[in-house]
């Protein structure tokens, strides 16, 4: 574009004025952005797990484990559909791959930095009641077969590379699920599919295997992490809950049970809230810089009649003139938008690395840099540089040479 | 510069004004700029247009340069009748046709010397080696090859109006029309000016018109003419 280097010199020709107003736009397409991901995020979190399910867990706190003898008390209660063990295995890879060597007799030290999510399962309840994963048959019968075998998410395999066949070994941190022998070896026998139209939030780096393979491995004495519970009726979810918690109550180890939907319909109230303070916030910003950058346009543009005139003389079509006016704005809204998305994805990678915060987010199944976010964030800034340079270039457009040029 | 194509003889007028009237209108009241304007101008010439102030020279030199239309009448330049062209066919016709050189330069500010007189250039398909290259052969002729870099803030007067003469003859147009071109500058710089203009019309055949009202500079010209109160005296 032969115009580019015109365009550019004008813009750094009142490179205060220019700056700044880039500066405002990349603020304004930096809080977007990010506003955004964190609503996002929240969004998703919000439509994890389906209304079909409820989760009991110890009413003390998850680290405690719930009686076997649980689930088949759960599977009498009214309105359970299907009940199925899943425990949080807590595992990660040894940082030695050959780790059970015998040189290395304590195994060597869990590597956190490769940690995933690994979950003991009841693999037929646990998968009847989760559609949203899809493991083809043949693998999820091999799966069954084999008590060392595993389930692993499409998103993980690709992560470390296994492939159906493959194995690796891990270690828990949770004393009670190690074992003398050293780490648990598993088999990979199938890769699921995480359906993230039916579940946005579906996770795909997960790993299952045998909850019987953990039991057996540690002198069955484990309990039970939590079990999840499938209803008949969805809109049965606080009615069972209660009579699953009624069961346990004053018994040794409480239990809390919590429909989702429940715990939707308060997070809902919560964030909603908080969605429409976000977005008028957002709102009012993105007001506030169209204001801005229409006035530094047309700043631009009044101060420099007499030029506009001249291009015309020159031979520069009305069109033409509109033209470089729009695109020095778009140019305006361009880099704004550049600085401020990059600015948003500086500031998520930032923060999921400090401390407390970091473990907050990481929380969020999805949180982190989203093309449709940026993409609205640059559209948005792209849309305000447009809508600022509007007018001016249609009055470009529209003045008269003679006139332009009488009035100097 | 086609200087030899230019000084061929043309069968008429590179310039032919015919009963123009320009009347602007402000309210219910008419205002009656030029009355009935019958101009010919010969291809070569140098014609200085004289006359009080108000008293329409802009005006027709703008008709002139197809930046303004004739409220009736025609004006044909270069064969071409410019009142019957469309907003964009008129500015394309322009950029081939004539030069325009103002009073105060007007040169973009935030554009070097060189980046000033390739303007032009930028609606044609030239490369941009060949832009440059143009641009810096019209920065020659008016001998400021030297000053190719330097922004209009970094030059005089004179120079700046020597690189606003540059910019006119860079797409080499037949006709170079020029508004007070001395109007703003000092004796010596004026007198280098008009030299430049008699040359460009001695030696590369340019017709020029040019408005003007130091007796001095007319006098430069092959003809002289004088507008009063919208018409012409010869
Ligand atoms: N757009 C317009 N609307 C109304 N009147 C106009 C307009 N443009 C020019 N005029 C009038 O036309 C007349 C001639 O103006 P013009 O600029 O052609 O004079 P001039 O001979 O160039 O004067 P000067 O020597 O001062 O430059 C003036 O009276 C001016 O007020
Ligand atoms: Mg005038």
């Amino acid at each position: 574009m032969k115009f580019l280097p015109y365009i550019l010199k004008h813009l750094r020709r009142n490179w205060v004025r220019t700056g700044s107003t880039i500066l405002g736009m990349a603020v304004c397409i930096f809080l977007f952005c990010t506003l955004r991901t964190v609503l996002k995020a929240m969004d998703d979190a919000r439509e994890l797990g389906s209304v079909t399910r409820l989760v009991t867990r110890h009413a003390v706190s998850l680290v405690y484990n719930l009686p076997l003898s649980y689930e088949g008390q759960i599977t009498q209660v009214k309105g359970v559909k299907r009940v199925a063990i899943s425990s949080w295995f807590g595992g990660s890879l040894p940082a030695k791959k050959e780790s059970q060597d015998k040189s290395a007799p304590d195994g060597g030290q869990p590597d956190f930095s490769k940690f995933f999510t690994n979950l003991a399962v009841e693999d037929e309840p646990y998968f009847a009641m989760h559609p949203e994963f899809s493991v083809p048959a043949d693998e999820m019968k091999a799966f069954r077969e084999d008590l060392r075998g595993c389930v692993i998410g499409r998103g993980l395999a690709k992560q470390f590379g296994w492939k159906v066949g493959d194995t690796f070994f891990l270690e828990s941190f949770i004393p009670p699920y190690r074992r003398r022998e050293g780490p648990f070896e598993f088999v990979v026998r199938g890769i699921y599919d995480a359906d993230k139209v039916r579940e946005p939030a579906a996770d795909d780096r997960v790993m299952y295997f045998h909850y019987k393979y953990l039991y057996e491995s540690t002198g069955r004495r484990v309990g039970a992490g939590l079990y999840v519970v499938e209803l008949e009726d969805p809109k049965q979810g606080a009615t069972v809950a209660r009579a699953i918690d009624g069961i346990f109550e004053n018994s040794e180890a409480e239990t809390k049970s919590e429909t989702e939907a429940a715990f939707r319909a308060d997070f809902l109230a919560m964030i909603g809230n908080l969605a429409l303070l976000l977005n008028s916030i957002g709102l009012a910003v993105i007001f506030t810089i169209l204001l801005v950058t229409a006035n530094t346009m047309s700043m631009a543009v009044r101060e420099r009649r007499t030029e506009i005139a001249v291009l015309k003389t020159l031979g520069f079509t009305s069109r033409q003139v509109m033209g470089l006016i729009l695109a020095e704005a778009l140019t305006i809204g361009a880099l704004g938008g550049g600085i401020g998305l990059g600015l948003s994805v500086v500031i998520m990678r930032v923060m999921t690395r400090v401390p407390a915060i970091g473990g907050f987010i990481n929380g969020f199944p999805n949180f982190g840099p989203h093309w449709s976010v940026s993409g609205q964030g640059l559209g948005i800034a792209l849309f305000l540089g447009l809508a600022a340079g509007l007018m001016p270039a249609l009055a470009a457009y529209r003045s008269r040479i003679t006139e332009m040029l009488r009035q100097v | 510069m086609s200087a030899e194509a230019a000084r061929q003889p043309a069968a008429g007028p590179i310039v032919d004004v015919r009963n123009v009237r320009k009347v602007y209108r402000r309210d219910a009241e008419e205002i009656v700029v030029l009355n009935g304007i019958n101009v010919q101008v010969p291809n070569g010439e140098f014609l200085a247009l004289m006359g009080p102030s108000g008293s329409g020279k802009t005006t027709l030199l703008n008709l002139i340069a197809g930046i303004d239309r004739p409220t009736s009448g025609e004006v044909i330049v270069a064969g071409t009748d410019v009142g019957r062209l469309s907003e964009s066919e008129l500015a394309r016709w322009r950029s081939h046709n004539v030069g325009f050189i103002f009073q105060f330069y007007n040169l973009i500010p935030v554009l070097t010397a060189l980046e000033n007189v390739e303007l032009p250039l930028l609606l044609t398909s030239l490369s941009k080696k060949e832009r440059r290259e143009r641009a810096l052969t019209a920065l020659k002729v008016v001998g400021l090859a030297d000053r190719a870099g330097h922004y209009p803030r970094q030059l005089s007067g004179g120079q700046e109006q020597r690189v606003a003469i540059a910019r006119a003859i860079v797409a080499d147009p037949g006709v170079l029309v020029a508004d007070e071109p001395t109007g703003d500058l000092d004796a010596k710089s004026a007198e280098e000016i008009l030299a430049l203009m008699e040359s460009l019309n001695r030696d590369f055949g340019k017709t020029i018109i040019m408005v003007t009202h130091d007796p001095r500079a007319a006098e430069k010209a092959h003809t002289q003419k004088h507008l009063e109160k919208g018409v012409l005296k010869a």
